[in-house]
């Protein structure tokens, strides 16, 4: 039998679901959505900081209100927030001094050198937190998250509103997280930020996930374009018109098949090209597709 | 063993915020205008008292009452704690500074120990009342509340029927002098007075109490 390291089973409340998943141990799934979609609502159900209506969150097994899964699971939010006066090192200090109370195996100096080293923010213990930029913020947060050997990560939007350069950083991290076995669901609004990280992707829309599938497949989806020398009056059947002329999904049909049926329709064509889609047309094509079934 | 733990992780961001905030200038400042105003006219007892009550005041505006404070006490709760735990250390760490004070008082004034007992008393009391307040309403309800304390907090409910007609509005305040942690109520714990006491002792559970709901509700 399957071990998972997070199930949530139709949860339901606060605008949520009901919404089912299954993480595995090492698995990093992203969940993207708009704002107000419920991705955060959803972290929160499985940290076991909101209490769903219906359903239950098992953290290995154990319900997450039981204290032994709570220590399992680390939660960063989308908003960090420390006490602005206390260095990098004393925040991690008072974290470490919470888990050290619960158990005596790991000094909380230890504790907090791993989740330094853990973050990145190991040149900047000594800063305060008012000096802290975005991205160390969200270190930060990281850290604590991560810190006395958290087994399931929740990151609210960890990846997101970073440069370049920090977004990467911390993206390998928590790739390294991963793979010592730490499950990882991560939210974000901006579906990019998640293309190079998450392995499975989960789409929410009004509280519901209305798309999963593996990152691989879902981008392996091939998209042909084809630039006419005119607009045409009406798309041939599974097309649809761009501003440079069409373009439709190649699901399960050749180049050579699609553009026959563009010459069928007499369509003035000047070139074509296949693209691969890339994670937001994917995430923008569910969201519209499940409001289009909606007003249906 | 557990929750001392926690509350002793909790208590030891006081000396941080000490010296990097201003609550470390502020109590000093509270200190040196008290014993100024000793030297003309307040009596020993109604000096180390204000101390105690403004102090806590203080240190409940620099300990809980910045939102970015409020916004990390549920972050702290994804970590093994808990809510009373949590309430019971940022307690201590805000009655700590003030106790300190009202011991530095009373002695330059003339070290009396029912007197500096009586202080500190009031010190636990009104930070407990002054948390309770402030988590939930943040630093302007902690000005309010050091005005208040200030100017009628040695004021003792029987003074205000000179004051007003009877009516909703002077019971309402009598009541609220009554119930709510009160100088002129403290000062009878110099002597010993067993309501004094229990009344502080009340205010001491009941707004950790209050404020250990209120960052449970905030984490929910």
């Amino acid at each position: 039998m399957t071990e998972y390291a997070l199930t949530l089973s139709d949860v339901t409340g606060r605008g949520l679901g009901p919404a089912s998943l299954a993480l595995l141990p090492g698995e990093i799934a992203g969940l993207v959505g708009p704002a107000g979609a419920g991705k955060t609502t959803l972290l929160r159900v499985a940290a076991g900081a909101s209490r769903p209506r219906t359903g239950e969150v098992r953290v290995w097994g154990m319900r997450v209100t039981n204290p032994a899964a709570r220590q399992l699971v680390g939660y960063a939010s989308d908003n960090p927030a420390f006490p602005r006066a206390l260095t990098v090192q004393e925040v991690l200090m008072y974290y470490a001094r919470l888990h050290g109370a619960v158990s005596n195996e790991r000094a909380p100096r230890g504790l907090v050198r791993e989740a330094l080293e853990i973050a990145g923010l190991t040149a900047a213990a000594e800063l305060r937190v008012e000096g802290l930029g975005r991205a160390d913020l969200h270190r930060l947060s990281l850290a604590q998250a991560a810190m006395g050997g958290r087994r399931v990560l929740l990151l609210d939007e960890t990846l997101s509103g970073l440069d370049a350069f920090a977004r990467r950083d911390l993206r390998s991290r928590i790739a390294r997280l991963a793979a010592e076995g730490v499950a990882v669901l991560i939210t974000s609004r901006d579906p990019a930020a998640l293309e190079r990280l998450a392995a499975r992707v989960l789409v929410m829309r009004e509280g519901r996930i209305v798309r999963a599938g593996p990152l691989a497949t879902l981008l392996g989806e091939r998209v042909l374009e084809v630039i006419l020398d005119a607009p045409p009056p009406e798309p041939p059947p599974g097309f649809r018109i761009t501003e440079a002329g069409l373009e439709a999904p190649l699901a399960g049909r050749t180049v050579e098949a699609a553009l026959a049926l563009c010459r069928a329709h007499r369509l003035p064509v000047r070139a074509s090209r296949v693209r691969v889609k890339s994670l937001e047309e994917i995430v923008l094509e569910t969201h519209d597709r499940h409001k289009e079934d909606l007003h249906a | 063993m557990r929750f001392l733990r926690c509350v002793h992780a909790e208590f030891l961001l006081v000396s941080p915020r000490l010296t990097r905030t201003r609550l470390g200038i502020s109590l000093l400042a509270l200190g040196a205008t008290l014993v100024w105003l000793s030297a003309r006219g307040f009596d020993a007892l109604t000096v180390t008292l204000q101390a105690g009550a403004l102090g806590a005041i203080l240190g409940a505006a620099a300990i809980v009452g910045n939102e970015e404070d409020r916004a990390a006490l549920t972050t702290a709760l994804t970590h093994p704690t808990t809510p009373l735990a949590v309430a019971t250390g940022r307690w201590l760490a805000i009655v700590l500074p003030a106790s300190v004070l009202t011991m530095a008082c009373t002695t330059a004034l003339g070290w009396h120990p029912g007197v500096a007992l009586a202080g500190v008393m009031t010190a636990a009391a009104v930070g407990s009342c002054a948390m309770a307040v402030v988590l939930p309403l943040g630093s302007s309800a902690a000005l309010a509340l050091f005005l208040f304390m200030a100017v009628a907090g040695t004021v003792a409910p029987e003074r205000l029927i000179d004051l007003a007609r009877p009516g909703v509005l002077r019971l309402t305040a009598a009541s609220a002098m009554e119930l709510g942690p009160a100088l002129w109520h403290y000062r009878d714990i110099v002597t010993g007075d067993l309501g004094a006491i229990i009344h502080a002792g009340a205010w001491n559970g009941l707004g950790i109490l209050i404020a250990s709901a209120f960052i449970a509700r905030r984490h929910r």
